[in-house]
């Protein structure tokens, strides 16, 4: 009897093939056709690329492109050098023979490297604080967001530069200085998610069924927790930019020894009267990953939750 | 409205202990020596032994901290906030001097933004998608994008070395502290400008959206439906409403007239609060740099109370 039920249905079905059917789109694939609808997000999701590319690949033609050096030499702007090798001297030699064009995307390497590391350091804080108090709420979730209170009344950049002076200036202080003082924005968003999606009903199914906490935070609540923890992270990435150049520029961050975006400007600062130009190719370059990132920040926040939208671009 | 003032400065309390104490255990925990200027064969070993005494560095941590939270909160006692390694003087008094500076170059700044850039935010939402609009919003997303310091280099480079109109650094020509106004007025000009200009951006998006909202609403449609010309409509009905969200933007601001600039304050030279953290970090000046974050705790309780409060007063919804 059952079995001819469903065999009936499944003529049914057959029948109906040729019915005129919309394609089922999911969520990803309809963020991703809203993203890529979002003009500028893809200009700047075009350009980091092409920067991350290029400051994997230059150093490795350019030859020296170690160390900072500020002094630069007008007219020797190559491509390709007399012998005949690829160069892409595309800003001319210091005086001490570094390949400038070189160097800057050196530069713009370790300056986004560190970012991305921080970022990975201020998500995965965000995400462990976040989620621990949305889920467990009452007192739990009290504690911690007085804890939060008190990371927010803290002055960040000076307790950033005081981590790094005491610490030792590096890369991985750097790093750490950034992550540890930059994730209550990144707890706070997870933390509301998760509030919502507590009561939400299949959440509560799925404790019904017996599923324990660690499944449902990991299966059930983190991946559409993401959505918001990903706009975070992109405009995370321009922040944290910026905040390794600060450091950088006034001192107070990695070795001077060392090329990045705020070591190349704080070189160039010293030269300022000589040659005020050199200010202009490593700020250049800063001002070109903040917007990237923040136009990829914005395309992704109009892509991942359109409820968000502010307003039609 | 009071016992609402008095129980948010009762619950600010345990914050600025919790900053307190995650600076203190920062601060102290670190590696490295704040003594170690004086640890130099001319300095005899019994001056190191009292300045050691004095300042308290042989003892338990816990101990250290207890005096020092005991003793910071006596705010009436000259010695309270301890005294400076480096400076060998009251931190408070150090810090009091050092107030002015900042509080003008911040304070300016604050008012050039709310004064240009309420404006300009109006104007891009009334006529969005003018050409005006697209002005403000290009210049807007800009200037966002541009950090303070750079945009303060290029100023310096355009200013000071290419024009030669501008000093390169200081507040004062001569190195008086109390200079003439004209003076400073003219040595204000760049620095003010790096951190206007920022600001300017960021506030005018934020006034923009914020307006493009309130005039999406439907009593905005009921009023120009009525029959009220458009100023009125704007000016009274949406402006009006608009500028509470920017209160908050407002209270953001204020902690950052006493210690915001750090950067702004290194680039110019200007001898404020910011420039003197930054020293008293390079020296390992404990007792400042404690002084300085704890201002800094301070500073954003406060701002956030008098937004909440000044919300209260412009908003009729809200009651306390």
């Amino acid at each position: 009897m059952a079995e001819s039920t469903y065999e009936a249905r499944r003529v049914q079905i057959e029948d109906t093939e040729d019915i005129d059917r919309t394609e089922v789109r999911s969520y990803w694939t309809l963020a991703r056709q809203r993203f890529v609808h979002h003009r500028l997000a893809v200009i700047g999701a075009i350009t980091l690329v092409v920067l991350i590319v290029a400051a994997l690949v230059v150093p490795l033609i350019a030859g020296d492109t170690t160390g900072v050096s500020a002094s630069r030499s007008f007219g020797a702007a190559e491509v390709i050098s007399e012998d005949g090798e690829l160069t892409l001297a595309l800003l001319g030699y210091s005086r001490t023979g570094n390949n400038l064009f070189g160097q800057l995307m050196a530069a713009t390497g370790t300056s986004l490297m560190i970012a991305f590391a921080a970022v990975l350091i201020i998500v995965l804080i965000g995400i462990l604080i976040g989620s621990v108090a949305g889920f467990a709420g009452g007192w739990v979730d009290n504690i911690l967001m007085r804890v939060v209170d008190i990371a927010l009344a803290m002055p960040g950049l000076f307790i950033i530069i005081a981590f790094v002076a005491f610490w030792g200036a590096s890369v991985w202080t750097v790093i750490l200085a950034i992550g540890i003082t930059g994730w209550t924005l990144a707890a706070r968003l997870v933390r509301a998610e998760f509030l919502s999606l507590r009561e939400a009903d299949y959440v509560q199914a799925a404790r019904a069924l017996g599923a324990t906490p660690r499944r449902i935070i990991l299966r059930h609540m983190l991946p559409p927790a993401l959505a918001p923890i990903i706009v975070a992270a992109s405009l995370g990435v321009a922040d944290s930019v910026v905040l390794e150049a600060a450091l950088s520029f006034i001192g107070f961050g990695i070795p001077p020894t060392q090329a990045s975006l705020g070591t190349l400007l704080n070189q160039a600062f010293e030269y300022l009267n000589r040659d005020p130009i050199l200010v202009l190719f490593p700020s250049v370059v800063l001002i070109l990953i903040v917007l990237a990132a923040n136009f990829m920040g914005d395309g992704m926040r109009d892509a991942l939750d359109p409820r968000q939208r502010v307003e039609q671009r | 409205m009071l016992t609402y003032i008095v129980r948010r400065i009762l619950l600010s309390i345990p914050i600025l202990f919790g900053v307190a104490l995650i600076s203190f255990l920062l601060v102290y925990l670190s590696p490295g020596d704040p003594l170690a200027q004086f640890r130099v064969p001319n300095v005899r070993p019994e001056v190191l032994e009292r300045l050691e005494e004095i300042y308290g560095f042989g003892k338990p941590l816990h101990e250290q901290f207890f005096g020092f939270i005991t003793n910071y909160v006596q705010i009436w006692n000259p010695d309270a906030w301890g005294l400076s390694i480096t400076h060998r003087r009251p931190v408070l008094e150090l810090v009091v001097e050092r107030m002015p500076p900042t509080l003008l170059l911040m304070g300016t700044s604050l008012a050039i933004t709310v004064i240009v850039a309420i404006p300009l935010g109006m104007l891009a939402a009334i006529k969005q998608y003018s050409l005006a609009d697209k002005i403000v919003t290009t210049f807007a997303t800009i200037g966002y994008a541009m950090p303070s310091f750079v945009l303060g280099t290029y100023l310096l480079i355009v200013g000071a070395i290419w024009l030669g109109v501008f000093p390169f650094r200081g507040m004062t020509s001569s190195l008086s502290v109390a200079g003439d106004p004209l003076d400073i007025a003219w040595h204000l000009v760049l620095p003010v400008s790096s951190l206007a200009i920022q600001s300017i951006a960021g506030w005018s998006r934020y006034i923009r959206a914020t307006m493009l909202e309130v005039l999406h609403q439907d009593y905005i449609r009921t009023a120009r439906a009525k029959g009220l010309g458009a100023n009125r409509v704007n000016f009274r009905h949406a402006l009006r409403n608009a500028l509470i969200p920017v209160i908050t933007l407002f209270g953001l601001s204020l902690p950052a007239l006493l210690g915001g600039a750090v950067i702004t304050e290194g680039i110019f030279s200007w001898p404020g609060l910011g420039s003197f953290g930054l020293q008293a970090i390079g020296q390992r000046d404990y007792p400042v740099i404690m002084a300085f974050v704890l201002l800094g705790g301070i500073a954003v309780v406060i701002g956030n109370l008098i937004a909440d409060i000044l919300y209260g007063i412009v908003d009729p919804r809200i009651k306390y």
